[in-house]
């Protein structure tokens, strides 16, 4: 048992899948579904913070602004199961067909990416 | 809701509500009570998270043990139909089953293209949204894994 404190993190996911990696539509509700009982798993549970998010952001294959709406998820996480977090992420990247996440450590900012999106997570 | 009909999700799977026991089916009355007044995917799932971990911790179920539970995956599923009616997510289809099949029968698609015949390429496709498989093309690769395809009514 670590003596640190956990970590409040937090990660945006768009509601759209990625225009390039998939068709742009919405996610199905079992992409939705299996995030949440991963986070629940893993982490004991999680908090949706109220609304959508809408944000802008710069795609880095086409240089073109990329307007989304997201979920913001929030979890607290030890420091000794970080690496878990930013795992379920690759993963997520998959599930989700985004490119990369935005997740948040503390204040600290991270983008994970996928490691393959051909690998379709725990396929 | 019926405590002792039956529940269809929105992939037509069907759950018992009689093999609920009766806190089971309060705190299933709650979540449907609490769905209805706060149709806010993320209200809705913070309510349930915070009562349906605190609710299986008690009676000794980890966290495992707790998502296979039917509760979890009725509560779960009142859920998604918020996400749905919001145009937040789709409902399941073909391409969901698909990929469900997979992963539950396939250690990766590369076995599941070598025992149906379909390309990996064009799974992938298929998969992301890009383009559909033609019925008969569909019928045939999963009659090769002794499955076939029905039509049901919409849950």
């Amino acid at each position: 048992m670590s003596s640190e404190p956990a970590r409040e993190c937090s990660f945006f996911i768009s509601i759209l899948r990625d225009k390039q990696l998939a068709d742009g539509e919405p996610h199905t509700a079992e992409a939705w579904e299996w995030l949440d009982q991963e986070l629940f798993a893993r982490f004991g549970g999680y908090t949706i913070a109220p609304g959508l998010y809408r944000g802008c952001d710069t795609d880095p294959h086409t240089q073109q602004r990329v307007d989304d709406e997201s979920y913001k998820f929030i979890v607290a996480v030890s420091p000794e199961a970080l690496e878990r977090l930013r795992d379920l992420l690759r993963q997520a990247c998959v599930e989700f067909a985004q490119k990369c996440i935005y997740l948040n450590i503390a204040s600290q900012v991270e983008f994970i990416e996928a490691t393959s999106h051909e690998s379709n997570g725990s396929v | 809701m019926n405590p002792t009909g039956v529940y269809s999700d929105l992939r037509g799977r069907t759950y018992h509500l009689c093999e609920l026991d009766d806190a089971e089916r309060t705190l299933l009355q709650e979540f449907v009570q609490y769905a209805n007044d706060h149709p806010d995917w993320g209200e809705y799932g913070n309510f349930r998270m915070a009562k349906i971990g605190e609710f299986y911790a008690a009676r000794g179920l980890d966290r495992r043990q707790t998502i296979a539970t039917p509760l979890w995956r009725i509560s779960q599923d009142i859920g998604s139909r918020l996400l749905v009616a919001a145009g937040h997510a789709r409902a399941p289809d073909y391409r969901s089953d698909l990929d469900h099949l997979i992963r539950e029968n396939f250690r990766t698609r590369r076995e599941f293209c070598d025992a149906t015949g379909i390309s990996e390429d064009m799974l992938s496709h298929v998969l992301a949204g890009r383009k559909h498989l033609a019925i008969d093309t569909l019928s045939q690769a999963l009659e090769r894994i002794g499955y076939r395809l029905q039509i049901t009514p919409r849950p």
